[in-house]
């Protein structure tokens, strides 16, 4: 009870410390609920639109987003474990109708589809649809959601807008769905069209999306998987609709990872956050603490009594950190959603982040559990405080040599083997042990790097002010713990930042390069408005009519499209390669530039992009196997070359193959070249009014496509950014708190400075320095420890990642940025404890003597 | 004679005698080909009506026929057009056309037991029934709205795939047609057909009103045929689905 009252006594007196402490609890916990609520919020929202849909459907049929041809649907029926098969188009279509984006428009034959999926859940009694064969025999029928009608205020009979291969087309309600099961899919925006109408309406020829397959009484999924694989050979995938989401997670591994390590990041600085602050408070109480043991109070109290302590400040932070974090994921999570969009053209309904109890009640215990590791080692030294030594002021602060030597030692140690385990190999696990080894030789460093860092910054501050650098410095060096955890925390932030920052910056780079040399035409045609979506396809003959016009000089066709490779899907590229060989001369890193352009011209081999290779572990001249409709493609590997165009890798074939293999002529990407002193204007124009009549078409410039992709860029590594700001919030906070310790342990310092005539501009000035003199020694260890963090994270992109391998390049631009936003939030952050040194009272600092 | 086998000889006679019985009808309303004008009325469970005509061609007879309906009225849906290829050994092939998107499409198997365009007929049942594909047995008689009858269970054999276990057929004994088959899904009634105003037409005794209702859903559909005409001379070329397409 006596010690509670101590606790609460020292609480009132440092409410801004004990609120700052409760904010770094809180922003950890904010964040890690806030990522994870929107990640899972996305997954979740796939999940419901693929349960939803899938129906009682047991297996799927599926050959990747290029689809397949009709007649695949009999080879599947005739299945005889096969009690149903339905034929399945999803595209999501851009309605038109104010704040509603997109409508995920599910084609289905709507003669038999019922086998699988129910429309009208809650009853049987009411058509839904007023009339089934009016809504087959008008191609403008479409069934929507009860929710999205009433959203939208559609009854039957309602007409909408809908973005269509032939253009805007308007559609004509004439079934409502009830509420349940499919209507809940993609948040509600649901429509149902029938499916021959729908692949008119995509221009998607004669293709379906996929099989949704429901098996005869007593087959198993295994039995059933059997029977189809057998009946449809190996080009086909078939699994059940579950699976869907795992290609789903595996498109979003990277972006997942991100997210997770944003999140522990933002948890790693609360724990520096609450470890300062509580190291902080051992420091200032150690007299309280000394009276305490002299009293009789047991070392297992004074433990207790910090911990206890951290941990309310634990439940505080946690508590409003997971009700911040709900509130932000929702708005994380419609970013996650657009991002997603942008970069992978997969369109995703986010509306809600779900509150998960579970989670949230976990997040916050992780919170509570971290605060108590934070608060452990201050709460450990004020167990073991020397009540005699307790009441000589500023000696608690000094590094003893035994203590110091003893964490060279354990550094050295650490850093030893972390560079075996780099030099060990490629296993992942002993990779990620190596970077968190090396972290931790780094912060074990920390206090004596600061030491010797104050140590050389003393005489330049010294010479910028005399008196009030000197005694900057001063504190620094007599008091190195009262700053390490501080500059642990900058240290980290910091290097975080370098490492993402650094691989960006390569990425940039290399996509610059990557830009300037593959999309080099003067025009894009395509259906699509965003290039990145490959929703709507247009046949191959819009190229012709390109060709004839006037100032084209050569046209190249390009189809692509995901497709399953061992159970992940890659971006298959299919194209004319003799065309592309006289106008994209790509260096491969792999392979000799002729050969690799002739043989997968000639449609014997593939040119696979680095991260394709490197993921799978395939080397030039190794042959993969791509699942199509008439069965495998084998082709071996000509050459590999740096290609951005997707995370999982990409595959580029010749388009004789393509068609050839897919029975398909459709194109996605139409790109123009033009004859010199052709007028792009022109051509555009001409384009526009000869080949866009009655079809859905975009004619994009060069730069307009080249601004896409860096926007594309932009918004990948808008994380990064968000990194940075958590860095600076974190300096900032780690700043405030140990410049107002610093204060407080050197009020009498500070009292006897004014005392003998100093001005209180020169006690401002030592605070601002001090400060700045922390921001200096993080920022240049932060920079250190960002050089290796960036090696890792460029070794985690090529590793793990990506399968890229990029070129060291130290982020300059980024650093030269970082040190004035930490050196002026630095500064900002001694305002306000500088403006307390000077107001506070002089006979109370100089009541000691 | 044991009494067991005096029953098996009398249930071997009654099941001969349910046989004779249905191929004694079939017989009877055997004709080389039919064309009919038919006004479908579906009325759901709360009495609302929908209404549509259709023509209705049929080449062959009994288990070998090959049949197109095409829908006239309303406009909206004027064109659409059902193929149906009855096969003796195995269930029947049928597509679907729809001339506003040129597309015509297989209904598959499986899909047989779906409605028929909202009505309360299924695909299945607008199939012949031919007399080889199902097994039958005399339950005895009964009077249906006035008309003496036989009363027959028939069970699909085994090459015939139905989403009925099960009918019960009742036959006029008047004039050896319908009077009314109920369906059965296991044991229960799914769908009930009643045929009415019995007419004679070029010699062959035709129910003019098929009403079939719908006990799950609780509606019914109307089908009356007008201008009923039997043996009237057709191609076997206007049964394809070339003939489906180029109709319209």
């Amino acid at each position: 009870m006596l010690l509670a009252r101590l606790s609460w006594a020292y609480l009132k007196r440092h409410k801004l410390r004990w609120a700052l402490t409760v904010a770094g609890v809180a922003l950890g916990v904010a964040v890690l609920v806030a990522m994870r609520l929107a990640n899972r919020a996305v997954l979740a929202s796939f999940h419901r639109t693929v349960d939803g849909i899938a129906g009682r459907t047991e297996l799927q049929v599926h050959a990747g987003d290029l689809g397949f041809p009709e007649e695949v649907l009999e080879r599947v029926q005739a299945v005889p474990q096969v009690r149903a098969a339905a034929p399945v188009i999803e595209a999501a279509l851009d309605t038109g109708l104010p704040g509603q984006g997109y409508l995920l428009v599910i084609g289905v034959d709507m003669t038999g589809d019922r086998s699988l999926r129910d429309y009208d859940l809650e009853s049987g009694e009411e058509a839904i649809i007023e009339d089934p064969l009016v809504f087959l025999a008008q191609p403008d029928s479409i069934m929507v959601t009860r929710e999205f009608a009433q959203r939208n205020g559609l009854e039957i009979g309602s007409r909408i807008p809908l973005g269509t291969a032939q253009g805007t087309r308007w559609f004509t309600v004439r079934g409502i769905m009830r509420s349940g099961g499919l209507s809940q899919a993609f948040g509600g925006n649901l429509a149902v069209m029938d499916i021959y109408a729908l692949q008119y309406v995509l221009g998607r020829g004669r293709r379906f999306d996929r099989i949704d397959v429901a098996l005869q009484e007593g087959v198993s999924l295994a039995e059933g998987q059997r029977a189809l694989h057998e009946a449809l050979g190996p080009g086909f995938e078939v699994e059940p609709p579950a699976a869907r989401g795992r290609h789903f997670e595996a498109i979003l591994r990277s972006f997942s990872l991100t997210l997770n390590i944003t999140s522990l990041f933002a948890m790693l600085v609360g724990v520096f956050i609450i470890y300062n602050s509580f190291a902080i408070a051992v420091t200032q109480r150690r007299t309280e603490i000394g009276i305490l043991r002299a009293l009789g109070a047991t070392r297992g109290r004074i433990r207790a009594l910090f911990l206890g302590e951290a941990a309310v400040a634990g439940s505080l932070g946690s508590v409003a950190g997971a009700m911040a974090g709900w509130l932000m994921a929702r708005w994380i999570a419609g970013y996650v959603a657009r991002l997603l969009q942008e970069v992978y053209g997969v369109v995703q309904n986010v509306q809600t982040a779900p509150a998960e109890p579970g989670m949230l009640a976990a997040s916050a215990g992780l919170g509570v559990v971290v605060s108590l590791i934070a608060a452990w080692i201050p709460a450990a030294n004020a167990a073991r405080v020397d009540p005699v030594r307790a009441l000589q002021k500023g000696k608690y602060q000094v590094l003893s040599a035994g203590e110091t030597r003893a964490r060279w030692w354990l550094s050295a140690g650490a850093a030893a083997a972390a560079a075996i385990f780099l030099w060990l190999g490629q296993s992942l696990v002993l990779f990620y042990a190596g970077y968190i080894l090396a972290i931790l030789a780094a912060l074990l460093m920390t206090p004596a790097l600061a030491l010797w860092l104050a140590r050389a910054l003393r005489p330049v501050l010294a010479w910028l002010r005399p008196v009030e650098g000197a005694l900057a410095a001063d504190s620094l060096i007599q008091a190195p713990r009262r700053t390490s955890a501080t500059v642990a925390a900058l240290m980290l932030s910091l290097a975080m930042v370098i490492g993402f920052g650094g691989v960006a910056r390569s990425i940039y780079n290399s996509l610059v390069e990557w830009v300037n040399t593959t999309l080099n035409p003067d025009l894009f045609v395509t259906p699509n408005a965003e290039i990145a979506n490959r929703t709507y396809v247009m046949p191959g003959e819009v190229g012709s009519e390109i060709e004839r016009i006037p100032g084209v000089r050569q046209v190249q066709l390009v189809r692509s499209a995901r497709i399953p490779y061992r159970g992940t899907p890659v971006l298959l590229v299919s194209a004319e390669v003799s065309k592309l060989a006289e106008t994209v001369p790509r260096r491969p890193l792999e392979g000799d530039l002729d050969d690799m352009y002739r043989r997968t011209a000639a449609g014997q081999a593939t040119i696979v992009s680095e991260s394709f290779a490197r993921l799978r572990g395939l080397r030039l001249g190794d042959v993969v196997e791509l699942p199509t409709p008439q069965g495998l493609l084998r082709l071996p590997i000509a050459g590999i070359t740096r290609d951005y165009s997707d995370q999982q890798g990409t595959l580029l074939i010749d388009r004789s193959l393509y068609r050839q293999w897919w029975a398909d002529d459709s194109v996605n990407v139409i790109r123009v070249y033009l004859a010199p002193g052709a007028s792009a204007e022109e051509v555009k124009r001409q384009i526009l009014e000869r080949c866009a009549r009655g079809r859905r078409l975009f004619v994009l410039g060069n730069q307009e496509v080249r601004r896409y992709i860096f926007r594309l860029a932009d918004q990948w590594f808008s994380m990064t950014y968000n990194q940075i700001a958590v860095a600076i919030l974190v300096a900032v906070l780690g700043i405030v708190n140990t410049l107002t310790v610093s204060i407080t342990d050197r009020r009498r310092e500070l009292g006897i400075l004014q005392a003998v005539g100093g001005f209180k501009r020169q006690v401002r000035h030592t605070i601002w320095m001090e400060a700045v003199a922390i921001g200096v020694i993080g920022l240049v260890l932060g920079l250190g420890l960002g050089a290796i963090s960036l090696y890792y994270s460029l070794e985690m992109t090529r590793r793990d990642l990506a399968g890229l391998s990029l070129d060291y390049v130290f982020p300059l631009p980024l650093a030269a940025w970082l040190a004035p936003v930490i050196l002026g939030a630095a500064l900002a952050a001694s305002l306000w404890p500088a403006e307390t040194a000077v107001r506070g009272s002089l006979v109370e600092a100089l009541e000691y003597e | 004679m044991s009494k067991a086998a005096t029953w098996l000889l009398a249930a071997s006679f009654f099941a001969q005698d349910a046989r004779q019985i249905v191929e004694e009808a079939q017989r009877r309303s055997r004709a080389d080909s039919e064309r009919y004008e038919g006004t479908l009325e579906v009325i759901d469970a709360r009495g609302r009506k929908s209404r549509k005509r259709w023509v209705y061609r049929r080449l062959g007879s009994h288990g070998d026929s090959k049949a197109i309906i095409r829908f006239t009225e309303p406009a909206e849906v004027r064109g659409v057009a059902l193929l149906i290829l009855n096969h003796p050994e195995r269930a029947s092939d049928q597509w679907m056309w729809t001339p506003a998107t040129q597309r015509e499409r297989r209904i598959a198997l499986q899909d047989r037991s779906t409605r028929f365009f909202g009505t309360d007929f299924s695909f299945e049942d607008l199939e012949e029934r031919d007399v080889n594909q199902y097994d039958y047995r005399l339950l005895g008689e009964e009077t249906i709205e006035g008309a003496a009858c036989w009363k027959i269970e028939s069970r699909p054999r085994k090459t015939r795939a139905s989403q009925y276990t099960h009918s019960i057929l009742w036959i006029r004994k008047e004039n050896y047609t319908f009077a009314r088959i109920e369906n059965y899904v296991r044991e229960e009634l799914v769908r009930r057909a009643n045929y009415r105003e019995v007419h004679n037409v070029q010699g062959i005794w035709t129910p003019r009103l098929i009403e079939m209702q719908d006990l799950r859903r609780n509606s019914r559909t109307i089908l009356r045929l007008e201008k009923l005409e039997y043996n009237v001379p057709m191609k076997e070329s206007d049964f394809t689905l070339q003939a489906l397409r180029r109709e319209f």
